[in-house]
C-alpha cells in the first residue's frame, strides 16, 4: 500500500526507479521511487539492513545509483561532487566520533562553511547561530574529544546547520543520549524545521516518529513498502510487524481500544488523553 | 573494486587439510628455492609447479585474479627497469644515449622477475588456504609466545573493520564539504588529517574496550594455558613435508656440493 501524501514547498529530491548494489553483490535498494519536498520532516524507518542509511547516502551522493536515478535540485547526483551536493544536504552520521578532529569545538563547526569557501564574517556568523542552536556557547574553547557523547553528538549536528543546508539527515541520533537530551535534539528540529529546513531522521523509535514526523517512509529488504502521513503509518499492525516495526504504546492502546470508538490515528499521548476524554464524554 | 582483506576462502583441498605448520614451513622452503635456483628454465619450472598448486587450491577466478594483477604488474616493471639499470654484457640489443640493453640483462631481468613471481605465489597459496586463526595457533605451536600470537590475531581480526570506519569517516568528511581532489599537493594532503585523526582516536577507543574485554573475560588470569583444537600431524603432512623438502635438498646439494648450475 502507497499514498503518495500531498505535500507542501517545492520538489528537492526525487528518486527515480532507484536500484543500488554493493559491491559485493548485496542488493540494498530495490526500484525506490520517491519525492523529497521542502519543509517535510520524514522519518525513514525500518528493520536493521533495510537499506535507510544507503538510501540516505544516496542523497548527498555518498552512493550513487546503479540504475535510475537521484536528482537533487534538479541535477542528478551521479553528475555531482560530494562536497557540492553538501550545500543543500547536510548529513549527520551515526558516529560523532567520526567526524571529530579539530582542536576546540568552534573550529569543528566552521570546517563545514570552510570548506565551501565562504568570506570569514559570513563563515563566523555562521558557526555563532550553529553554535547557539545546539546551545554550545559555553563549550566552544574546550576540546571536542573529551567531552560527552551527548556533546559530541550537539557538535557533530552544530558542524552540519553550520552549513546551512536545506536538508538534514539525521542518522540514528538518539545513541547514546538520555531521554532528556533526545527530546531537546527533536525540539531543536522542530524549529529549524519551522524554519524551512527539511528533516530526515533514521530511528527504531517510533515514539520520535509518531510525535517528531509529519511523513513515514517504511523501508523492507531495500524495497520502499510504505509511504503516507504519520497520523495513517500506524493503522497497519500487521503490516508494521512484518517490517520489524511495533507503534508506541499509546497507538497500541488506541488500536485496543478501537471497538469503543476510540480512533486509532493519533501520534501523542497527550492526542490519546483527549480522544479518550471525548469517547468518555460521549458516552455519558 | 573488490578488496580481500583476508584471502582466505573455505574448501576442502588436500592444501586446506594440510597441517598448517606444514604449510609454513613448505613456503618457507619454496621460498628459499626460488633464491638457489638461477637459471630462467628452473625458476619457470618452480613457477609452473607453484601455479599447479595455486589451481589445485581452488581458489576462485576473481580472488586470483586480484592478487595475480599487482604480481604481474611488478614482475613487468623488473623486466622493463632491469636492463635500463644493468648495462654488462654482449651482444648489445639497442643504445639509446647512456641506456644500454643487452641480451643477457633482458635474460637477467626475465630470471628475476620469474623469482618475484614464484615467491609471491607461493605465500598466496598459503593465504588463500590457511584461516588466519590456524596460521597463529600454527605461530604459536612453533613457539610464538601466546600474548603475540593474540595480538597478531587481533589485528588481523580488526583490519577490515578499522577500514570500513576509514572509509564512515571519509563519507562523513565529504559529507561535510571536504574535496579531497582540489588544491595542490600540500593542501591535499593536509586535508587527509582531518580523517587521520577520528581514525586514531577510534582505534584508540577500540584498543582500550578491547582490553578491558579481554581481562573481564579472565585473560591471563592462568599462565599454563589449555587449548581447545589441538594441532596434530598426520600421515599425509610428514608425506607433504618429506617432498617439499627433498624438492629443496637435491636441488640445494646438487649446486653447491657436485656444482651443478640450475
Amino acid at each position: 500500500m502507497t499514498v503518495v501524501p500531498s505535500t507542501h514547498g517545492e520538489r528537492l529530491a526525487a528518486f527515480e526507479n532507484v536500484n543500488f548494489s554493493y559491491e559485493d553483490g548485496t542488493e540494498a535498494l530495490r526500484g525506490i521511487t520517491l519525492d523529497i519536498r521542502k519543509g517535510e520532516q520524514i522519518a525513514l524507518v525500518g528493520g536493521n539492513g533495510s537499506g535507510k542509511t544507503t538510501l540516505a547516502k544516496h542523497l548527498n551522493g555518498l552512493l550513487k545509483p546503479t540504475t535510475g536515478r537521484v536528482i537533487v535540485k534538479g541535477s542528478d547526483t551521479r553528475k555531482e561532487q560530494v562536497a557540492n551536493l553538501a550545500r543543500i544536504v547536510g548529513y549527520v552520521f551515526q558516529n560523532p566520533d567520526h567526524q571529530l578532529f579539530c582542536s576546540t569545538v568552534a573550529e569543528e563547526v566552521r570546517f563545514g562553511p570552510m570548506n565551501f569557501g565562504l568570506a570569514e564574517p559570513e563563515v563566523e556568523r555562521r558557526t555563532e547561530r550553529a553554535l547557539e542552536i545546539m546551545t554550545l556557547e559555553r563549550l566552544k574553547a574546550e576540546a571536542p574529544l573529551s567531552l560527552s557523547l551527548g556533546d559530541r553528538r550537539r557538535i557533530s549536528i552544530a558542524s552540519v546547520i553550520a552549513m546551512a543546508p536545506e536538508v538534514i539527515i539525521l542518522d540514528e541520533p538518539f545513541t547514546g543520549l538520555d531521554a532528556g537530551e533526545a527530546e531537546s535534539l527533536m525540539d531543536v528540529m522542530r524549529e529549524m524545521n519551522r524554519q524551512g529546513t527539511t528533516i530526515i531522521l533514521i530511528t527504531h523509535d517510533m515514539r520520535v516518529v509518531a510525535e517528531h514526523s509529519d511523513r513515514v517512509i517504511v523501508l523492507s529488504h531495500g524495497r520502499k513498502v510504505f509511504d503516507s502521513k504519520t497520523r495513517t503509518a500506524f493503522s497497519d499492525l500487521k503490516l508494521l510487524r512484518e517490517c520489524g516495526l511495533i507503534p508506541p504504546p499509546a497507538i497500541q492502546v488506541a488500536h485496543h481500544l478501537r471497538e469503543y470508538g476510540v480512533s486509532p490515528e493519533i501520534t501523542t499521548v497527550e492526542e490519546l488523553a483527549d480522544e479518550l476524554a471525548r469517547v468518555l464524554r460521549e458516552q455519558q | 573494486m573488490t578488496i580481500f582483506i583476508d584471502l582466505y576462502s573455505e574448501g576442502n583441498t588436500f592444501l586446506h587439510r594440510l597441517d598448517p605448520r606444514v604449510k609454513i614451513i613448505s613456503v618457507l622452503l619454496l621460498s628459499l628455492l626460488a633464491f638457489v635456483l638461477s637459471t630462467v628454465y628452473s625458476l619457470a619450472a618452480l613457477l609452473a609447479f607453484i601455479f599447479l598448486l595455486l589451481f589445485l587450491s581452488r581458489a576462485s577466478m576473481g580472488r586470483t585474479w586480484f592478487a595475480l594483477r599487482f604480481v604481474l604488474r611488478f614482475m613487468a616493471l623488473i623486466v622493463i627497469l632491469w636492463p635500463i639499470f644493468d648495462p654488462a654484457g654482449t651482444p648489445v640489443w639497442a643504445e639509446l644515449g647512456p641506456v644500454k640493453v643487452t641480451e643477457p640483462a633482458v635474460w637477467r631481468g626475465i630470471t628475476s622477475a620469474v623469482r618475484v613471481g614464484c615467491l609471491a605465489c607461493v605465500w598466496y597459496i598459503l593465504m588463500f588456504t590457511t584461516a588466519q586463526r590456524d596460521l597463529v595457533r600454527a605461530l604459536v605451536r612453533m613457539g610464538l609466545r601466546f600474548d603475540y600470537g593474540l595480538t597478531l590475531a587481533i589485528s588481523l581480526r580488526f583490519f577490515p573493520s578499522f577500514m570500513a570506519t576509514i572509509s564512515s569517516i571519509t563519507d562523513a568528511q565529504k559529507a561535510r564539504g571536504l574535496d579531497f581532489n582540489r588544491g595542490g599537493l600540500i593542501k591535499r594532503s593536509k586535508k587527509h588529517v582531518a580523517v587521520l585523526v577520528p581514525a586514531v582516536v577510534a582505534a584508540l577507543r577500540t584498543a582500550d574496550s578491547l582490553s578491558l574485554a579481554l581481562q573481564s573475560r579472565a585473560y591471563g588470569a592462568r599462565t599454563d594455558r589449555t587449548y581447545m583444537r589441538q594441532l596434530k600431524m598426520r600421515t599425509f603432512d610428514y608425506v607433504a613435508l618429506t617432498i617439499v623438502t627433498m624438492l629443496f635438498i637435491v636441488p640445494l646439494t646438487a649446486k653447491y656440493l657436485f656444482l651443478v648450475h640450475f
